[in-house]
């Protein structure tokens, strides 16, 4: 595995991409009952007359199952410590059961802290099924420790 | 049903409370975002946090949550669902440790046509968590789509 990354190894313009997630039928309702107990994303006949038109996973799940191929792929392999929010979150499209989901990472913009040993990497996180993009998210800047000898 | 029309800016409802557990916590985090200082109580002493944390992500359902609860319990029978295009600026402005208790709020601060579709409408709402003391830890614009009445004719 290549050495954590800090700050200065990000520049606007770089993407990376991770995945596949498989997001089941069982993730789906695990999720819904603990966090988003609606009809239509509890059960295939109340959800197919809705306007998203069959079962699909809460936008809440979604969101956060970028959060989690970001974690995992990127941020666990950074000097990172957090982010603040997120500027944006538009779902674009249901997410299924049956997904395969990966995500990528877009670096927005980078800046370095004008006195701290820290910078600012501002990221676009787009969310892909087999077919379309499912979810666009700009997330605020998290904070990376820049390297000893910069 | 609640129709577009009968929305109100400035109403405001207070969604409930929810106190948050190490183990909650955790498993959330190892599910959707297993950074070490969502998941592993020494690492995260170690971290900037001195400590777990909730993710973000993890206070942002809480909400979801209580809201579903609370729609579900207004009067005129079935719920409408709530369904949504997406939401902004979310922020987490304080970390949520275990054994924290937060409130949750919503308030309508606008409502939007939508040219395209005339059988819905978009209502803009204000949302927050806060401490018993008052402050704040989390708040986001949310946007939820409600049913038109057809007007006819």
């Amino acid at each position: 595995m290549s050495p954590p990354r800090y700050f200065e190894d990000f520049h606007a313009g770089q993407k990376f991409t991770f995945g596949g997630y498989d997001l089941t039928k069982e993730k789906i309702l695990a999720f819904a009952r603990a966090f988003d107990p609606q009809p239509h994303h509890l059960d295939e006949e109340a959800a197919s007359q809705t306007l998203l038109g069959g079962l699909s996973a809460s936008g809440w799940q979604v969101g956060a199952i970028a959060m989690r191929l970001c974690a995992e792929h990127l941020l666990n392999h950074t000097h990172a410590a957090g982010g603040t929010g997120v500027d944006e979150c538009r779902w674009l499209k249901p997410a299924r059961p049956g997904d395969i989901l990966r995500l990528e990472v877009e670096i927005v913009a980078v800046s370095p802290h004008p006195r701290r040993p820290v910078g600012f990497v501002k990221m676009a996180w787009n969310l892909f099924n087999q077919r379309e993009k499912v979810a666009h998210i700009v997330t605020t800047p998290i904070i990376a420790r820049r390297s000893a000898g910069a | 049903m609640t129709w577009w029309e009968d929305i109100v800016a400035g109403t405001r409802a207070e969604l409930g409370s929810y106190t948050f557990t190490k183990d909650e916590i955790i498993a959330f985090a190892r599910e959707y975002d297993p950074q070490p200082f969502h998941i592993d109580p020494p690492a995260a002493a170690r971290s900037v946090f001195g400590g777990l944390i909730a993710s973000g992500w993890h206070t942002v359902a809480i909400w979801m949550k209580l809201a579903v609860a609370h729609n579900a319990k207004q009067p005129g029978g079935e719920a409408a669902p709530m369904i949504s295009p997406g939401f902004e600026n979310l922020r987490w402005l304080k970390p949520v440790r275990p054994g924290m208790t937060l409130h949750y709020a919503t308030e309508v601060t606008g409502k939007r046509a939508l040219a395209s579709r005339p059988e819905r409408g978009l209502v803009l709402t204000n949302n927050e968590a806060r401490e018993a003391d008052g402050t704040l830890v989390m708040s986001f614009t949310g946007k939820v789509f409600a049913p038109r009445r057809q007007t006819g004719g």
